[in-house]
């Protein structure tokens, strides 16, 4: 029997409006974008608000021009977007999120702001409390999970802190191509690079208060730029990833690189940017180059077995992934890519 | 104006397509509560006590333990052996054994008082997998010739070891029953989600000591089975009953998908070892082979399981001398059970990879090792039946050869490794051996004003059980298809047409069926269009205001069998089967993808050629699912995957092209020479896969599921 608490519901008009209601309840609230993890989440009783405040009606929020993308877009509306088409590892990313269905509800502020996940956590109540409950908890009435004292993690039973890991598939994509989000609260409004929206700790994943709403996502301009989102799953639907590689080259005409970023998804709590993709800078995408960078990158890879239960084989295809999406990056024939890269090929957006 | 081999329209499809059809969770009777189970959190161990917390307000809750099975009730489940008691008295003997049972008025405060009850254990070592199994539960020897001599024929020996997981039946609506307490407190109700009302009264009956008027049994809509729903509901519509009566209100009981996983039955877990010997142009003279399955915690149905799998694990090959021997070993996890295939898909999964390995050692190519010993009519089977008519494997090969024409490969190289293998098997239809004559099933028709009604205890699982019937009965009685309905399996309304399980549904019943309406239309008198049937059957009833026409089965004449000594006639009738597989292995993910599988099947004649194809299609997708992706991860006793974001079936995506083929050689004794189709789809398609992943990567698995971690471990071995 899976049913959520109780709880009230407000669906505004206006940003102004939500940033409100937002300050007004407090943590209590919680956004209620496309609900498709929130709402699970909340018949396992792992977010348990006492309000909920819909992004529905909020018009404000579907806008989508000049690399502004509002948060309240589909991910199958950013899928199927020409204007994104420079942006592949967006699209990319984008398409390859659970299945069409859950695509069509599901919004990219959703998807960015996505709950980490964790073996022991994604359970209903009976579940949890059967094991005891974890260090992650929901907390009551609350909206955002809380640290449980007297929980220990499961996963690494001794460690201080919890290792739920971050499974968004656009956060990764999005910080290679450099994106800023805003952020408005009634205090006003901010800008931050993305990957400063995330903490490497399972529990509080997101830097920003509970009372401030993502607005927008800012694109910086994509000339000269080539990105790719490679996604490891175990099937063709539905899963999310067990490990992502995003990453973003602009070259030089001669193939020299100018500017590089790597980010590695679903290996820790938060997207891994890998600072060593800045040594490419300077030189063309070499077979030497990119696979000292796959090693670097296989390095920070440290997958638990807290989302998927194989360790070594994730680690492994880290290393093969980051080659492939530098290669195809490079201009190699994705045909020589293997099934991901084909796969990648037959999502590429119509044009 | 025939419809068998027409696909009519679904007798049930309207209703589950327009959201008519009631699933048990659709249901309510008034003042109904709520049941759960509180289960064991050890694999093994006693019950030092059972605490409830005396803080708690434990008002409006119905508490029962097994002291509250009634005088004259026993607390076991009947099955084959009297070991398994529907609620633990003072032993655990796996995770997850029902303990307690509660119920309340409103199902959210069950979880807050489960908590508040604490049960004590001394936990006792516990055996979790076949590997340290040594407790035998049911063992069997089939034996033909001499194993010694055949031997000493061999140009070669060749032995290998196969391993099979676990698999989930994973029917999309969970088990669920809602018990019923009569006013008069000595009888009881069931509605649930089941394959075999009967089974479930059988057990009501034991367990609480009533008879058969006492205990009713009704089939509510099921969303599937699988065998799923062989045995299990039997234990469920029993706590729901005890909690009935102990509350003396309406009790339902619907698992959550994660209870559904982590405590009902699975596929047995297999070992299958071959030791054989071949002379050099690969001709089998000599099959020894060892069949162990994990029984888990109590024998439930394994006994019938190893029977079936035993008996077809030397595949459909001829061999002058063989030994098959068959262990059942106990583990302490939840008991496994009844799966689509019931033992044969495990053991056909070994004979087919030894084929190759046969082929491979002798440098023959697998297709004509297979041509060489493939059954043909007069061969003698391991347990000494002669197969005569209706013998069909070389032609199920050559076919299967002539659909898979090869696909042109792509001209670039994209880095892709592919390969392509192929599985042979057979699939014995109805009971093992003497069963279906033990079962001495019963099934009829009854006449009404408006039209014809079967009774049958049958149950519509989402196969097409009730469009089929009525299509055997419609064109033996030659009337429309739409003047034959079926009533709803109720124990009260319909006779024991034997459990809907083991491919017998269409081939058993569907013939008691037939031989009903042939008494049928010998009360009526010749009649020559289906308006004179009308008029005569109105006549008739004027007389008598029901009429029913019940018949029983009648066993064909030259079938004999010995329990004992496991030789004879083991089934009346086989599907025979061929499955080549088309499999793409990605080396840098190490993932492996069956990109096309074609399916050619003997099953004697398709009465609904569309559901026949369906049940192909479908058996065939769930043994892709078994062979690369449905791995049932156990932790300390327990499933650690029990949800469907770890346990992962194949989406649309992943489901490979399947050709189907379906061949017509009838049996004599079927309805129009109709076999069985349910089970045998799933025999073959896990070893095509497998031997097709062998082709094209070089490296041999000999386990499934061929996940790719253990392709990787495998590649990074050579
Ligand atoms: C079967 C299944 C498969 C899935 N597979 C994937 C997958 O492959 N990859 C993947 O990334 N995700 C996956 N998901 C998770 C989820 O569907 C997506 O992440 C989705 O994008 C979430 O967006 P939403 O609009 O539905 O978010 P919601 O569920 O509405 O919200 C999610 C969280 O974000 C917060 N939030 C929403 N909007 C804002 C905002 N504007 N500002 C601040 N906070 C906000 C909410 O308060 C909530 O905490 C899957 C879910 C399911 C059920
Ligand atoms: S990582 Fe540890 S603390 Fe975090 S949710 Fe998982 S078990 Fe709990």
């Amino acid at each position: 029997m899976m049913r959520a608490s109780p709880f009230s519901y407000f669906a505004p008009i206006t940003i102004g409006e939500v940033a409100k209601i937002l300050a007004g309840e407090g943590p209590r609230a919680l956004l209620l974008a496309g609900g498709t993890d929130l709402i699970p989440n909340m018949k396992r009783r792992t977010q348990t608000p006492a309000v909920l405040v819909s992004l529905r009606r909020v018009a404000e929020l579907r806008g989508l021009a000049n690399g502004r993308i509002g948060s309240a877009m589909t991910l199958s509306s950013i899928a199927e977007s020409p204007h994104l088409s420079p942006h592949r590892a967006l699209i990319r990313a984008a398409a390859q999120v659970a299945t069409p269905h859950i695509r069509n509800a599901a919004t990219l502020g959703g998807n960015l702001c996505l709950d980490t996940r964790c073996n022991y956590y994604n359970q209903n109540y009976e579940w949890r409390q059967a094991i005891d409950f974890c260090m992650k908890r929901a907390s009551d009435g609350g909206g955002h999970p809380v640290r449980n004292e007297d929980g220990v993690c499961w996963v690494a039973p001794g460690s201080p802190r919890c290792w739920a890991v971050s499974s968004s598939d656009t956060a990764p994509a999005l910080i290679a191509l450099g994106a800023t989000v805003t952020l408005v609260s009634i205090a006003g409004r901010r800008e931050l690079p993305l990957n400063d929206l995330y903490c490497d700790d399972g529990i509080a994943y997101l830097t920003k208060p509970s009372d401030e709403l993502l607005t927008e996502v800012v694109l910086p301009d994509a000339t000269g730029w080539r990105s790719t989102y490679w996604k490891l799953r175990r099937r063709e639907a539905f899963d999310f990833p067990v490990l992502s590689v995003a990453a973003a080259v602009k070259l030089a005409s001669d193939g020299t690189v100018l500017d590089a970023r790597l980010v590695l998804g679903a290996v820790a709590s938060h997207p891994l940017l890998i600072a060593e993709a800045q040594e490419l800078v300077g030189m063309p995408l070499s077979d030497d180059a990119i696979e000292r960078l796959a090693a670097a990158a296989a390095r920070f890879a440290k997958p638990l077995d807290n989302t998927d239960f194989a360790l070594g084989w994730r680690k492994r295809v880290a290393r093969a992934y980051v080659t492939g999406a530098l290669r195809e990056l490079r201009g190699d024939d994705p045909a020589t890519l293997g099934l991901l890269a084909r796969r990648a090929t037959a999502l590429r957006p119509l044009s | 104006m025939k419809c068998v081999g027409k696909n009519v329209l679904r007798a049930e499809g309207e209703d589950k397509v327009t959201g008519r059809a009631k699933y048990i969770d659709d249901l309510s009777f008034p003042g109904m509560i709520y049941g759960h189970t509180v289960r064991s959190s050890v694999a093994r161990g006693r019950i030092l006590s059972v605490a409830r917390d005396p803080a708690f307000d434990w008002g409006g809750f119905t508490l029962v333990d097994h002291r509250a099975i009634p005088p004259g009730g026993r607390n076991i489940v009947a099955m084959i052996v009297e070991d398994q008691p529907f609620l633990a008295v003072d032993e655990v003997r796996h995770r997850e054994e029902p303990i307690l049972l509660i119920a309340h008025a409103d199902p959210e405060r069950l979880a807050e008082a489960v908590a508040h009850i604490e049960v004590h254990y001394a936990p006792e070592p516990a055996v979790l997998d076949l590997e340290h199994a040594t407790t035998v539960l049911k063992e069997l020897t089939i034996s033909k010739g001499d194993l010694e001599q055949g031997f000493a024929q061999a140009d070669r020996v060749v032995e290998g070891s196969y391993f099979t997981g676990a698999q989930e039946q994973l029917y999309i609506e969970p088990n669920g029953v809602i018990a019923v307490p009569g006013v008069d407190g000595k009888s009881i109700t069931v509605y649930g989600s089941m394959q075999c009302p009967y089974y479930v009264q059988r057990a009501l009956r034991l367990l609480l000591g009533l008879d058969e008027t006492q205990v009713r049994v009704v089939q509510t809509t099921t969303g599937g089975g699988f065998g799923g729903k062989e045995e299990y509901p039997s234990i469920l519509a029993g706590h729901a009953a005890l909690l009935a009566c102990a509350a003396g209100r309406p009790v339902k009981m619907v698992y959550d998908r994660l209870e559904d996983l982590v405590a009902t039955t699975k596929r047995h877990p297999a070992r299958i070892r071959h030791r054989t010997g071949v002379q050099r142009d690969g001709t089998l003279v000599a099959m020894e082979i060892e069949v162990d399955l994990d029984g888990g915690a109590y024998v439930t149905l394994s006994p019938v399981v190893l029977s079936r799998a035993s008996i077809h694990a030397t595949g459909p090959y001829r061999a002058p001398h063989v030994r098959v021997r068959g262990r059942v070993l106990q583990t302490n996890t939840p008991p496994t059970g009844a799966f689509r295939g019931f033992g044969a898909p495990q053991s056909q999964f070994g004979i087919e990879l030894h084929m190759d390995r046969i082929a491979e050692e002798l440098g023959i190519d697998p297709v004509a090792l297979r041509q060489k010993n493939l059954y043909a009519s007069g061969d003698v089977t391991a347990t000494g039946q002669r197969l005569d008519g209706s013998v069909s494997a070389h032609e199920v090969l050559e076919r299967a050869l002539q659909r898979h024409v090869k696909k042109k490969r792509p001209k670039k190289k994209d880095g892709l490794l592919r390969g392509t293998g192929v599985a042979t098997f057979f699939h014995g239809s109805g009971f093992t051996g003497g069963g279906e004559v033990k079962l001495a099933s019963r099934a009829g028709i009854e006449l009404t004003p408006r039209n014809v009604r079967l009774l049958v205890g049958s149950t519509e699982i989402g196969q097409g059980t009730r469009t089929m019937h009525a299509q055997i009965v419609a064109d033996t009685l030659a009337i429309p298809y739409e003047w034959v309905e079926t009533a709803d399996p109720d124990t009260a309304r319909v006779p024991d047409s034997g459990p809907t399980v083991a491919s017998r549904t269409c081939m058993v019943v569907g013939r008691i069926l037939q031989r009903a309406a042939l008494d049928l239309q010998q009360a009526l008198g010749p009649y020559r269009t289906p308006d004179e049937f009308r008029r005569r059957s109105r006549k008739l009833l004027a007389k008598r205001p029901a009429l029913q026409f019940i018949a029983q089965y009648d066993r064909p004449g030259d079938i004999r069998w010995d329990d004992a000594t496991y030789q004879g006639d083991a089934y009346g009738a086989y599907a025979w089967g061929c499955n080549i597989a088309d499999v793409e292995v990605d080396p840098i993910t190490y993932q492996a993808r069956c990109t096309r599988l074609t399916a050619v099947i003997d099953i004697g004649k398709a009465i609904h050629p569309l559901l026949a194809c369906g049940q192909i299609e479908g058996g065939s997708l769930q043994a892709v699912g078994w062979a690369l992706y449905e791995e049932v991860v156990m932790r300390d006793g327990r499933m650690a995957n029990g949800q469907l974001t770890n346990y992962i079936i194949p989406t649309t995506l992943d489901t490979p092209e399947i050709l189907v083929e379906l061949v017509e050689n009838p049996y004599p004794h079927g309805p129009f020479g109709a076999k069985g189709v349910g089970e045998c789809p799933v025999d073959g398609p896990a070893a095509a896969i497998l031997n097709a992943i062998r082709q094209a990567t070089g490296v041999r698995l000999n386990a499934i599921p061929a996940t790719p971690e253990k392709i990787m471990q495998a590649m990074d071995a050579r």
